[in-house]
């Protein structure tokens, strides 16, 4: 099916990533160059191969401190390259790759660079807790103006009333759903790279603190500072590259009403585009052997494994259960890399992207999926949504 | 147009002049036939809470926790949800299908926002 597929013309060649933590201590653009210098040693590259760039998220969004970071100027002044395609993109990214793709796919570049770096943990640190919405701004205004004047002053409070929808419609528990960032958990012990190692149990989860109900304090990812870098090239230089993973399909849909509080039903969020994306293979949910699916909270993976049909609606509370599923040598291990609740809150799916690669090209260390050939990566950012199945080359 | 009349406590939304389609928050376009003529449509009945949160994080340093906020629905007014706290009750009785009156109290910036008032058992 589908060889005249656009991504089919484009391979990911690298990822990189500084050094991740809950504080360190070192410049936003310090941590960016270390991401790019890494990613483009991977892909086997030298930097005067890369001629795009592009960053998430551009343009100096930041509705939270911390947010936005490595700036396209400086960075490209500091790397000293020359550049025929750059994007900073704010919105439109389902998946950090997606950009990139179309720009190799058409012929803009050969090889681009894309980055995404947080200092949010640091930010966190700062403010004496995770920082409010919008607090890096004078006044509620756009979207914002609905949800702050009324306390809906985070991220968590936004995604809560849906995550209490879906329990509420589809029975599932909180017991049930323990289990994901307790998996998730174990996998980060086997990941030097990931912020929070120590063991977590479903006492644990059920003790701890709630932040918006029912959102507790586990279900939340951890604000950290790291950067992650990708490189994404023309398919036909794949020889020369060191270990090149293919883009079997993706597809980005945002459907329904693009807005936190307007939304339909969020827990379909992901379903036009898991849809979108099942048309363009021939390969089926069956088939992934490793899932790197976006988990801001715990919910948008029970989301996620649900529209991208690894189990039916309203049944990912039984599919998680006892984490036997999920697990390493279960039929879809989760998140290996510990995922955004314990990895470390790399944001976009850059950190989910970074594991796929590592996973299908056998580098995942202690945590490797044996053989896997198919990964499932997906993002959700609000109401975006974009899904890809990445294979080896 | 909405926060004249919250200022006076009415909660009003956008109704198409064509096609009568209801819709909030204000858009300056019908979602249903793409018509420019909306004019105002008050809201006066109750509503039915689609969901809620009850927030115990202290965001703000002087955030009073904790509070529910809900996203309200109202029969005979579909494509309208309004978010706002609410009141009348414990945070923690706030329950999906609760039924609620429209209020309003003051906000930041001299803003009347908007909150529902418990009304006592489902509709």
């Amino acid at each position: 099916m589908g060889t005249d597929l656009f991504e089919r013309r484009v391979v990911i060649s690298g990822v990189g990533q500084s050094v991740i933590g809950r504080q360190v201590d070192r410049s936003g653009l310090a941590l960016t160059i270390d991401a790019i210098l890494a990613a483009v040693e991977d892909a086997g590259l030298r930097l005067d191969d890369i001629d795009g760039l592009a960053m998430f998220p551009g343009g100096g969004v930041a509705n939270l401190p911390g947010y936005a970071n490595g700036n396209l100027y400086e960075v490209q002044d500091a790397l000293g390259i020359t550049t025929t395609w750059r994007q900073g993109i704010v919105e439109g990214m389902s998946l950090p790759f997606y950009g990139p793709a179309q720009a190799v796919a058409t012929g803009q570049a050969r090889h681009a660079v894309i980055w995404r770096t947080v200092k949010e943990g640091s930010a966190s640190r700062n403010a004496g807790g995770r920082p409010a919405y919008g607090s890096t701004k004078p006044a509620a205004e756009g979207p914002l103006a609905w949800l702050l004047p009324v306390g809906m002053l985070s991220p968590v409070c936004q995604v809560a009333p849906y995550a209490a929808r879906y329990m509420h419609d589809y029975g599932v528990t909180r017991e049930q759903l323990a289990w994901i960032p307790v998996t998730q958990r174990a996998h980060a012990a086997l990941n030097p790279d990931a912020v929070y190692t120590s063991p977590l149990t479903v006492g644990d989860y059920l003790a701890a603190r709630m932040i918006s109900s029912p959102i507790c304090l586990y279900d939340c990812d951890v604000p950290a500072d790291g950067a992650t870098a990708i490189v994404v090239s023309a398919a036909e230089t794949g020889p020369d590259l060191r270990a090149p993973v293919r883009i079997e399909a993706m597809a980005g849909v945002v459907e329904g009403r693009p807005s936190w509080e307007q939304w339909e039903d969020m827990g379909r969020v992901g379903y036009g585009a898991a849809a979108a994306m099942w048309a363009r293979t021939d390969l089926r949910p069956g088939d992934v052997d490793v899932a790197q699916l976006y988990d801001g909270f715990t919910i948008e993976a029970v989301w996620w494994l649900e529209a991208m049909g690894f189990c039916g609606t309203g049944e990912a509370g039984a599919f998680v259960d006892g984490g036997t599923r999920i697990a390493l040598g279960g039929e879809l291990p989760l998140n290996t890399w510990g995922g955004q609740l314990s990895g470390g809150r790399l944001h976009a799916a850059f950190g989910h992207t970074a594991e796929a690669v590592r996973q299908l090209r056998g580098e995942a260390g202690h945590r490797q999926v044996a053989g896997a050939e198919v990964a499932a990566v997906t993002n959700v950012g609000g109401f975006e949504a974009g899904a890809a199945l990445l294979t080896c080359w | 147009m909405f926060w004249a009349a919250a200022s006076q406590g009415r909660l009003v939304v956008e109704g198409c002049s064509s096609c009568g389609a209801e819709s909030f928050p204000p858009r300056g376009i019908c979602r249903s036939c793409r018509g420019r003529a909306m004019v105002p449509v008050e809201i006066t009945g109750r509503g039915v809470i689609y969901s809620f949160t009850v927030n115990y994080q202290r965001w703000l340093p002087d955030l009073e926790v904790p509070y529910a906020i809900v996203l309200v629905e109202f029969p005979g007014h579909p494509g309208v949800r309004v978010a706002g706290r609410l009141r009348g009750c414990p945070p923690e009785q706030a329950a999906i299908g609760m039924a609620v009156e429209v209020g309003f109290e003051p906000g930041p910036g001299g803003y009347a926002t908007p909150s529902f008032i418990a009304a006592g058992g489902a509709t």
